[in-house]
């Protein structure tokens, strides 16, 4: 190898470590300026840089990885209305338009061109779930798009620096809460000012050009990186089907993983077709994102995130399907579908890749509670609990922890200081766990009231209530989730939980992995001294007693 | 300064147990003169180390124990404790329904695509956390009152599981901490010979899972701290000290051993802390407000803010990462803390190459066991030491006075090793890892900074730490500061910064309330309650009802727009505080963001959190002594040797100087290369530098 070349390798490392600290420091901008708890505990958010010609070549570390595919192919798709030579500096694009975007009204994109000496050199590309967007209140039974809110196609939101007032005026009349959407809007719109400075610099330090040539090495060696690690599978055709609880009937989520050589498509023929009664239908985009998260998970883990892995791959699911619904479909609670995708990607992966797949994972439900304080104020509250995480070759699951989303759960200190909920337990759910070798993570159960005489609309979405966690390779599936209301079974509609009421949720632990008769007894017995696994489940499925004796 | 005759009547001493050393500096009160101590960390029981290494520094100096005025103490047996699970056998008493928070925490993966992620497993297994009848709700109002009866068996059971330590944590114990109080009455009377910490003095804020990881961390070390304390006052009650001991905590200040007996999470970090004091100290003798601490160890690099002779505190720390170094990968404590940020750099960190073939240095590090490749001890991964002793930074024969024989052959074969991998030379690999291990930091460094709404080019870089003044030059250069200051004695440790450490004391309560529904006294009521605990402190540290009344405090709120799912910590003037203006705070806060984030929102009302007081003393500063007259006009010093250094900025190889540090005298001034060599760190500067030797002997670099 020559001087320079070796030269480059160097500099590549530096220069793309510091694009990716640009970004975390945007991730901070946004997670301390936001305004929901939407974003500022359950992360629903991303920012990612994108070179000139809006290819993501680095986001933050932690943020939600399955923007990095939707938001430069949106980037994209506005750029053909607002071409690149009619950009000014200032300027703000926006959609929420979820089969530009990712697949609902409420994920909010933004893309801000970045400009250096008259020319744009690369674009600050930022997602957020907000709040609200108008149309049902309820979560999943809507009929088309059209009733689930309010739909804005590409506009600049903000024009050579100057906000559009017509825009913003149509949002904040669309919003249930408005202070929350244009908060949390403005925070991922001042978090592009970050990385439009950083970008100056590198420019600046790197000469001109100089993150489109890096971007070029990131984009191919990452390409490489995923097409060595594609050849090293075996050719051929790897099936999986699993369902999972849909809405009120079961989806069928079929996939053949078809590997040719150093590249891989995912086909969805098979899976059910898309619904008109239920808000569960997934886009193109958030198929394909999905899935690309899934398969970096097991090909590709330790690279930083970026659109070049995923050029060996690509995503085919019939028109019409649920995985590729057509518009107007009703799409509010896609990750009702599309949560699961993974779980069929590590099943059609599992005898390929013993070792580098999961079992199936209990998150996360959706809680939202609206209604008035003790001092008649509005207020609006979004928590999502986690259940427990699938088993891996190597470790027992985590216990109530996000996958594949990855979000915080609010404090109950939080939780009651600003609602006048009561959280009467947050504790670990005994025996939710899918038994295995290794062990799937314990869900958690979660017990509201109301405080005093005020009562608190709800609305949940709840999942893998009829459908488990799923083990693997010979893993048992978590126990099912459950929700009570005084001991009744509650149906699934938005009701107003009344003073004196209690709301029982008990959250779906994670998939096994491996039979549970190989988990050795010192696990189980730890497991039993923990009270993870009660001794009557142990006895049941583990056979402890019959082999202790 | 060292080997300055110390005379005078009153000395000040301060040593620090750190994992490999343990520092002692000396300082006399009168003439400031300075005598440092150093000698091995002695794990198994670090007070013997303590007590050999004091009583050879007392015999050197011929001072008597009885002359000290006061002995202040670090010590990294805290964070060993947590980090090695070697603490107490700990129960958790929880209110009834929450004894899991502990181990539930917040959900978050650190790492998105890890599918077998290692997280830490909770201080306090869940055999041993108990739920309790009890509850109060989030205005303070007592809903269910405390089973009494039920506390009592489970501390009978307690007792006959030989527990060492209880933590209680209530939900809302901040607001109202009474059931609380009543739990710690009858668990002192049910167990009258086990630690008892309380959340609603460890840590009154509110979010139940960090309150209860850092109470329980609390109890896990408070019977070894207390048995540790109790020891170490011996020894130097038997040496002849009769002056109380005082603790350095990770705020920065100081304290009485007894406070450190009831919060000792509270000295977490309290050598990284002297270290900052250490600094903060020279910005005062400089006459620098402003500097960026950078301390570069074996295995993590730290970098600090200076602002106005103050270091910024943060409240959350986070210890025991699995991950190294990964935020979320450890378990969080809400303590007072000077805000350092920890980078995976240091001189044992380990090159390697990644999927992609690219060359990742750290954060994996060599250790001292094996260590570099260079030590000769059956390390043969390549360090960054290894690469520096390549480039010639480092003198193999003279490394820690010449203890530790380098081995120039051993690096050269872990470098070349890894290049016949990679297709490079073992020098392109050298220089290569010299560059990103530098690029690493600076990336930290520069979020950090920005973070906190600054710029590196208004700033000198202040190295210390074994490695630290090697890259500080190449640091400060590349990211355009206006130069690097080391002080003298820069490898020795943060034990200076003991001698020169002010009383302080750091104090929080949550009070969650919008400001519209909020009325001045309850603000007042609260901040008193905040004083008065202070002021008890301050006494226990023995300092006098003038010298209390005379201490400095200052003021801060947590708050958020209403609504806001973030807060943000406000510095607030004292004379705002006393005008009683929720108005003026509400103002104060829409600045602060707006400073911060670039938006503010008028139309919405301000949320109270979290107020914070701190009460500091004067900082200690002894006189300098006088300067040592400057060698006849001899205003460049003479190199002892000539080595063959790389440097980044020219990209070459240049024939650099080498001198003593020990030979330098205030005033000369030459120009780089130039490598400087003392007995615990070497002095790197690059062709395009301009060194000057201060009065006080720190060496001031510029870029030319």
């Amino acid at each position: 190898m020559t001087e320079t070349s070796a030269l480059n390798m160097i500099d590549v490392q530096i220069q793309w470590n510091r694009l990716i600290s640009m970004m975390d420091e945007a991730d901070i901008s946004l997670l301390h300026s936001a305004f929901s708890t939407v974003v500022s505990d359950s992360r629903d958010y991303a920012v990612i840089l994108l070179d000139s010609q809006a290819r993501s070549i680095a986001q933050a570390q932690i943020c939600v990885p399955a923007f990095t595919c939707s938001l430069p192919a949106a980037a994209r798709t506005m750029l053909q209305e607002f071409p690149l030579d009619t950009l000014r500096p200032g300027d703000v694009l926006f959609t929420n338009d979820p089969w530009i975007c990712h697949g609902h009204l409420p994920d909010f994109y933004v893309i801000v061109p970045i400009f250096h000496h008259d020319r744009v050199v690369a674009f600050y590309a930022g997602a957020a779930h907000v709040s609200d967007v108008g149309g049902r209140i309820d979560e999943l039974t809507a009929r088309d798009v059209y009733e689930e809110g309010i739909r804005i196609p590409p506009v600049k939101i903000y024009e050579a620096g100057v906000p559009n007032a017509t825009a913003f005026k149509v949002l904040r009349a669309n919003t249930r809460y408005p202070r929350l959407v244009l908060g949390d809007l403005g925070a991922l719109i001042g978090a592009g000012d970050v990385v439009a400075r950083r970008c100056r610099e590198f420019e600046d330090d790197y000469g001109t050009g100089a993150i489109d040539r890096i971007a070029a090495e990131i984009l191919t060696r990452s390409e490489t990186a995923m097409r060595d690690a594609i050849t090293a599978l075996p050719d051929g055709d790897y099936p999986a089907a699993i369902d999972v609880d849909g809405h009120k009937t079961p989806t069928h989520i079929a996939l053949t993983v078809k590997i040719r050589g150093d590249a891989i498509t995912l086909d969805y023929a098979g899976s059910s077709p898309q619904r008109a009664d239920a808000s569960i239908n997934c886009v193109t985009n958030v198929t394909h994102a999905h899935s690309m998260f899934a398969i970096k998970c097991l090909l590709v883990r330790d690279i930083p995130n970026n659109e070049g892995l995923f050029r060996p791959l690509r995503t085919e699911a019939p028109v019409g399907s649920i995985l590729n619904a057509q518009f107007p479909a009703p799409v509010r609670g896609r990750s009702m579908t599309s949560y699961h995708l993974h779980s069929a990607i590590f099943e059609a992966f599992a005898p390929l890749l013993p070792d580098g797949v999961q079992a199936g994972s209990g998150s996360f439900w959706w809680v939202s509670c609206v209604g008035k304080d003790s001092e008649g104020d509005p207020y609006v509250l979004h928590v999502l609990p986690n259940g427990g995480v699938g088993a891996t070759y190597d470790m027992d699951g985590h216990s109530v922890m996000a996958f594949p989303g990855n979000g915080t759960f609010t404090p109950a200190e939080i939780i009651e200081h600003r609602s006048p909920l009561l959280v009467v337990e947050r504790s670990l759910r005994a025996d939710s766990g899918g038994a295995g070798r290794y062990r799937g993570g314990l869900g958690q159960t979660i017990r509201l009231r109301t405080h005093g005489n005020l009562s608190a609309r709800m609305t949940l979405r709840p999942d893998k209530l009829t459908h488990p966690s799923r083990g693997i390779c010979g893993g048992e599936p978590g126990a099912r989730g459950e929700v009570w209301l005084d001991g009744e079974p509650l149906a699934l509609e938005p009701f107003v939980l009344q003073p004196g009421e209690e709301l029982t949720l008990n959250l779906p632990g994670g998939g096994g992995f491996g039979a549970p008769d190989a988990r050795p007894q010192y696990d189980i017995a730890r497991d039993i001294r923990h009270g993870y696994v009660s001794e009557g489940a142990a006895v049941d499925t583990y056979g402890l007693a019959r082999r202790a004796h | 300064m060292r080997g300055d005759t110390i005379s005078g009547t009153g000395y000040r001493l301060g040593f620090d147990v750190g994992g490999t050393f343990t520092d002692f500096a000396l300082v006399n009160e009168t003439t400031g003169a300075l005598r440092l101590g150093k000698c091995l960390t002695t794990p198994d029981d670090p007070s013997r180390g303590v007590a050999s290494g004091l009583l050879q520094l007392l015999a050197d100096t011929g001072i008597g124990a009885g002359e000290l005025s006061v002995a202040i103490h670090a010590t990294t047996l805290i964070t060993n404790a947590l980090i090695e699970r070697k603490g107490a056998v700990t129960a958790l008493i929880a209110t009834a329904g929450f004894r899991d928070t502990l181990e539930m925490g917040t959900e978050v993966r650190y790492d998105n695509y890890e599918l077998s992620l290692p997280m830490p497993s909770p201080l306090v297994p869940r055999h041993r956390r108990f739920d309790i009848s009890e509850r109060i709700d989030a205005a303070g109002r007592v809903l269910v009152p405390l089973d009494t009866e039920q506390l009592r068996a489970v501390a009978r059971g307690l007792a006959a599981d030989k527990v060492e330590a209880v933590a209680i944590v209530f939900l809302h114990s901040f607001i109202n901490p009474a059931h609380e109080l009543l739990a710690e009455q009858i668990l002192r009377e049910e167990l009258p010979d086990v630690q008892i910490s309380r959340s609603s003095l460890i840590a009154p804020e509110i979010r139940e899972f960090e309150r209860s990881s850092t109470t329980a961390a609390n109890a896990y070390v408070q019977p070894i701290v207390r048995r540790y304390l109790d020891k170490a006052a011996g020894i130097l009650g038997d040496s002849g000290f009769t002056r109380r001991m005082q603790i350095m905590l990770s705020s920065g200040g100081v304290a009485g051993a007894d406070l450190v007996k009831a919060q000792p999470i509270r000295m977490l970090e309290s050598g990284p802390a002297a270290g900052v004091l250490a600094a903060i100290h020279f910005s005062h003798r400089l006459d620098l407000p402003d500097l960026i601490t950078f301390d570069m160890g074996g295995t993590t690099a730290k970098v600090g803010l200076i602002k106005d002779n103050k270091a910024r505190k943060a409240n959350l720390f986070e210890f025991g990462r699995v991950a190294r170094m990964t935020r979320g990968s450890g378990l969080p404590v809400k303590v007072p803390i000077i805000e350092l940020i920890e980078i995976g750099a240091g001189g044992g960190s380990i090159a390697t190459t990644d999927k992609m073939g690219l060359l990742q240095v750290g954060p994996a590090s060599a250790g001292s066991v094996p260590g570099p490749s260079c030590y000769g001890l059956g390390g043969e991964l390549p360090t960054v030491t290894d690469a520096n002793l390549y480039l010639g930074y480092l003198n193999p024969e003279y490394f820690l006075g010449g203890q530790i024989q380098l081995s120039k052959a051993a690096a050269i074969r872990a470098l070349s090793t890894l290049g016949e991998r990679t297709g490079l030379t073992a020098a392109q690999v050298a220089r290569g890892m010299f560059r990103i291990v530098n690029q690493n930091m600076m990336a930290a460094c520069k979020v950090h900074v920005a973070e906190q709404g600054e710029d590196p080019q208004k700033f000198y870089l202040f190295a210390f730490g074994g490695a630290g003044p090697i890259h500080a030059w190449e640091l400060a250069r590349q990211l355009g500061m206006k130069g690097v200051i080391i002080p003298p004695a820069a490898g020795a440790g943060s034990a200076l910064g003991l001698v020169v450490s002010p009383v302080s004391f750091d104090c929080s309560r949550s009070l969650p309330r919008r400001l519209d529904r909020l009325a001045w006294p309850e603000v007042q009521a609260v901040l008193d309650s905040m004083l008065a605990e202070t002021a008890g402190v301050l006494q226990a540290a023995g300092l006098s009802p003038d010298q209390i009344a005379s201490a400095a405090i200052s003021y801060q709120m947590d708050l958020r727009h209403s609504g806001q799912g973030r807060e943000l910590t406000v510095e607030l003037p004292a004379d705002l505080i006393a005008s009683g203006s929720l108005q003026g705070i509400a103002q104060a806060f829409y600045a602060a963001h707006q400073d911060r984030f670039g938006h503010a929102h008028p139309d919405l009302v301000p949320e109270l959190i979290t107020c914070r007081v701190s009460v500091s003393t004067m900082a200690i500063n002894p006189p300098t002594p006088p300067a040592p007259a400057i060698a006849g006009s001899a205003a460049s010093p003479a190199p002892k040797a000539i080595r063959d250094a790389y440097f980044p900025e020219v990209d070459a190889i240049v024939t650099t100087p080498v001198y003593e540090r020990a030979h330098l005298s205030i005033g000369m001034r030459f120009s780089g290369p130039a490598i400087i060599e003392e007995r615990e760190c070497t002095i790197v500067v690059g062709p395009s530098a301009r060194i000057e030797v201060h009065p006080t002997l720190s060496l001031f670099v510029t870029l030319t």
